[in-house]
């Protein structure tokens, strides 16, 4: 069994606004051992870019704690030490302003080389070069362009190419790809697979699109309104998911033939709006949309409890099983 | 094949755009037939043309740089293209009405919602000849129309100004504002892309139930399959600036036949957890200079010689079934 | 793809990078005759004791005989009350304009990049709001008037007038760069850099910087069009150029007492400031489509 790389424990993250207390991120907790992709699946509102965003140093965590490689980092995540920093890395959601539009694309690269002194100045061209080499952009092309005149897919390779700059050993992707067409996602998810087989990488996965996570993840952990509402190793997660929620989103999912129709949960239609996460219901933040609400729900949040090995879930539906004696 | 006048008819149309490093040729001769009360996708991945496509029905290209370089596009048996400035608002007001893929930017921030839906329902209203309908009233239909889009509490959003609202409900009340009493045709660009999948969900779930109702045909535009196969009666197939196959949805799914159709369709990652396909090889063509004959045919692993050197024509291997591939000449 | 070939394209695309701008800002034609007429006016300038045909006349000099004659081929603008030649001294003028004008960007820019900068990208809001109020109090004072405070407190020199509007200029600046970096201030690529590590004065200086230059090259062509006028208004009042020196706003004022008789005194003075703003107003619609970042 590989180690883990990542824990976190009880992780919150609050803004607090004029407007009131947003709980971006609430009592979130999850492991992820090295090697692996995790998968991490919300609608808006849910958190889970939070979770990354927070995770690589963007934000202070309000609470919780987090260990990665056994080692606690803390109560600053910003300003964190510079081994830190080139481990953990992330690729953003939207290519179109993760790249500095001043900067070519040689110096977008060269920015973590730069800053971290890797590799005498002459060298870092040619490292530069295998990087693009290695996201299957050919240098001499790629080199003085410009952001703005590539494509969203490129735009995404040349970020992945930046991520990986510092070899790091865990990596943070935002939904890399919703922004994208089809045919050049299926280019992009074969390369960081690829990537991660070669240079050992273990992956956070951020998406809303199930069917890729189905294929991607070998664990997925979904959030609503800043709390994880199951975890499950991905086969269970989609075979027999438990939570609701995890229905509704499932049910919901354009397919594309009648088998994979036949594999979606039949009876819950989603309904309703997704509420602020500014006004958070009292009781299980779901429970105004939720089908199959009990009166307990309206007062109770739920806890996390292990269903089957490796499935958790919190819902009141799912209470804490028997211990075998 | 159906007799009837078709609803919209686009013949043969090609667009060009001129920048800076030459001419793109965007458009290379779209064929697209809509009937009256029929549902209609048209998929395709960025920069197929899709959006340039509706904007040329709307005449709402900019030109420059974009020019209409041939073809014709008829609206109930008459060109569009050959109107005069003049009739062009009150075919756009009237009878044809889109909506796009960012709801932020089509509604203007500065005005509440019951506002730009009163004014748009008095435009139509006049268009129809009745004038002097009382605000209250304009108000309450309004109300109505946002109610019909699954809308909780209408009054409170008729109060609200755009950016208080959120994703879903400034898409409906764009729905709302789209169909409006007289339209015949609904051109919806990517309505729910951005969208969350719930609420994507119940939006085209609604989106389809009023769009039967009204007997309003619909061209839904968008680059995801699953979309289109439980929304609408046919399908076109759109690879860069070519429409490459068209048939009843179900054909369509149950038996694709151009390659780029059944590349596109191993590419969708499946709900069965089957694993993830290599993608299309190549890139979406150049417009400078695009490939000759048929433009997909460096991606094409069954390409000939034949498809190097003349645009293929449609061939028509089933019912109602074309396919712009030089494998399926008879 | 051969050793050649793929350095041949390394310099084919970084051709391209140049020739797009050029072709951004020239497809507008009259803003490539802004900049062809600037150039005239500059190189007039600088060579001006070359080229004008009475250098003396720019400087103490008085010729009674050919005074107050209407333009002709000996004098194109004729000459003024003393008998000197009106068009080199407008040329001469010429040359206190641009001083003034390029001082007076020199001097107000720069801090009000750095304080925009700093005031846009801190975290801790009483710095922001400190710089930005005192921006703000500046921006207040009606600019003419606020000169003239300091030109008369001091003497009335072509040195204060532009200490003067250098003074009240770089607030503009200020809360131009920090409009665009706090817009800035939250996009990916400004996060990145942060979590990758580099120092704050590098975010500042080469990743949100480079951002700014676009609205502030065009805001200082722009400027330059009314630092010119600023000036000449003061030295049109006697808080400027003082004479004997040919400055364009002197001139005018002079001349104005003898309108409308002896109009060439005045017109062409006149005429000469309204060219220059022109060309920088000019050149200023260019560089801003120049600088118009693009999507695909």
């Amino acid at each position: 069994m590989p180690e883990e790389i990542l824990r976190v424990e009880g992780l919150m993250k609050y803004f607090f606004t004029k407007l009131g207390t947003v709980r971006a991120v609430d009592n979130v907790s999850f492991s992820i051992r090295r090697g692996e992709t995790f998968g991490l699946v919300g609608e808006s509102g849910s958190g889970k870019t939070t979770v990354a965003h927070t995770l690589v140093g963007i934000y202070n965590p309000t609470g919780g704690k987090t260990f990665f490689k056994d080692q606690s980092l803390g109560d600053d995540f910003t300003h964190r030490s510079k081994t830190l920093k080139k481990e953990i890395r992330i690729v953003f959601q939207d290519p179109g302003s993760s790249l500095n539009p001043r900067w070519s694309i040689k110096q977008i690269i060269e920015l973590p080389l730069r800053v971290h002194s890797i590799l005498p100045n002459k060298d870092r061209m040619e490292k530069i070069s295998d990087l693009l080499r290695m996201v299957e952009l050919p240098p001499e092309e790629y080199l003085y362009k410009y952001p703005q005149t590539i494509g969203g897919g490129e735009k995404q390779m040349v970020a992945i190419a930046r991520a990986l700059a510092t070899d790091p050993s865990f990596v943070a992707l935002d939904e890399p790809t919703s922004a994208l067409d089809v045919s050049i996602q299926a280019k992009i998810i074969k390369l960081l697979m690829r990537l991660q087989q070669g240079l050992d990488l273990t992956y956070l996965f951020i998406t809303h699109d199930l069917s890729l996570m189905r294929n991607m993840a070998s664990r997925v952990a979904i959030m609503y309104l800043g709390k994880i509402s199951e975890v499950a190793p991905t086969r269970e997660f989609f075979q027999q998911p438990l939570h609701p929620y995890t229905r509704m989103l499932l049910s919901s999912i354009p397919v594309i033939s009648d088998q994979e129709e036949g594999l979606k949960p039949k009876q819950i239609r989603s309904r309703g709006e997704i509420p602020s996460p500014v006004n958070i219901p009292p009781g299980c933040s779901f429970h105004l949309r939720c089908p199959l609400r009990m009166e307990i729900c309206t007062r109770i949040d739920p806890v996390m409890t292990e269903q089957e090995k490796g499935h958790w879930v919190r819902c009141h539906l799912f209470p804490e099983p028997e211990k075998q004696p | 094949m159906r007799t009837e006048t078709p609803l919209l008819a686009i013949k043969d149309l090609h667009v060009q755009f001129k920048i800076f490093e030459g001419v793109l040729k965007v458009l290379n001769g779209i064929n697209l037939t809509i009937y009256e009360g029929e549902k209609v996708g048209l998929v395709g991945e960025t920069g197929c043309g899709k959006t340039t496509t509706i904007k040329s029905v709307l005449r709402v290209l900019p030109s420059p740089p974009a020019k209409i370089t041939g073809g014709e596009i008829f609206y109930r048996g008459r060109d569009v293209l050959k109107m005069r400035p003049r009739e062009i608002p009150g075919l756009r007001r009237g009878e044809i009405s889109a909506i796009f893929q960012d709801p932020l930017t089509s509604l203007n921030p500065v005005f509440t919602v019951g506002h730009q839906l009163g004014d748009i329902i008095k435009h139509s209203l006049r268009q129809q000849g009745t004038e002097g309908v009382s605000k209250k009233e304009i108000q309450s239909c309004a109300a109505a129309l946002l109610k019909e889009t699954g809308m909780p509490d209408p009054e409170r959003i008729l109060k609200s100004y755009p950016v208080q609202l959120s994703g879903g409900m400034r898409q409906r009340v764009c729905i709302s504002e789209a169909l409006r009493i007289t339209v015949k045709l609904l051109l919806a660009d990517e309505p729910t892309t951005n969208l969350d999948v719930t609420i994507q969900d119940q939006i085209l779930r609604r989106l389809d139930e009023l769009v039967e109702k009204r007997r309003t045909s619909i061209l839904l535009i968008t680059h995801s399959l699953g979309v289109v196969r439980n929304l609408t009666h046919r399908v076109y197939i759109m690879y860069a600036g070519n429409i490459v196959e068209t048939a009843g949805t179900r054909d369509l799914f149950d038996d694709p036949l151009h390659p780029y159709t059944k590349g596109l369709l191993k590419t969708v990652p499946k709900l069965t957890g089957e694993g993830l396909s290599e993608g299309i090889q190549g890139r979406i063509p150049n417009y400078l200079d695009p490939p000759s004959g048929c433009r997909f045919h460096p991606r094409c692993d069954s390409a000939m010689e034949i498809c190097i050197q003349e645009t293929p024509p449609f061939f028509s291997p089933g019912n109602n079934h074309e396919v712009a591939c030089w494998l399926f000449r008879r | 793809m051969s050793k050649k070939d793929s350095s041949n394209t390394v310099i084919y695309t970084k051709k391209i990078n140049i020739s797009k701008g050029w072709y951004k800002f020239s497809r507008n034609l009259l803003s490539v005759l802004g900049l062809t007429t600037l150039i005239i006016i500059i190189l007039a300038a600088v060579f001006a004791p070359y080229i004008t045909p009475y250098p003396k006349h720019a400087g103490p000099y008085t010729n009674f005989r050919e005074s107050s004659q209407p333009p002709s081929l000996k004098h194109p603008f004729g000459t003024d009350t003393i008998g000197r030649d009106v068009f080199s001294r407008v040329i001469f003028g010429y040359r206190f304009s641009l001083l003034l004008a390029v001082v007076v960007i020199s001097l107000s820019v720069p801090p009000g990049i750095l304080l925009g900068l700093i005031a846009g990208y801190t975290r801790k809001r009483w710095l922001e709001i400190g710089i930005m109020r005192v921006t703000d109090v500046f921006l207040a004072v009606p600019p003419l008037v606020l000169a003239l405070a300091i030109t008369a407190m001091l003497s009335p020199k072509l040195l204060n007038q532009m200490m003067a509007i250098s003074l009240m200029w770089w607030p503009w600046y200020c809360r131009l760069v920090y409009s665009v970096t706090s817009s800035l201030r939250h996009e990916y690529f400004v996060h990145d850099a942060e979590l990758t590590g580099a120092p704050k004065g590098f975010i500042l200086t080469r990743v949100i910087l480079p951002n700014c230059v676009g609205p502030v090259l065009t805001k200082i062509t722009l400027d330059m069009g009314f630092v010119i006028i600023l000036g000449a208004s003061l030295s049109f009042i006697g808080l400027g150029v003082q004479p004997p020196r040919p400055g364009l706003g002197t001139m005018v004022a002079d001349g104005a007492k003898r309108l409308p008789a002896e109009w060439w005194m005045t017109i062409f003075p006149a005429l000469a400031i309204v060219l220059v703003i022109l060309s920088f107003n000019l050149i200023g619609d260019g560089l801003h489509d120049m600088f118009a970042v693009e999507e695909i």
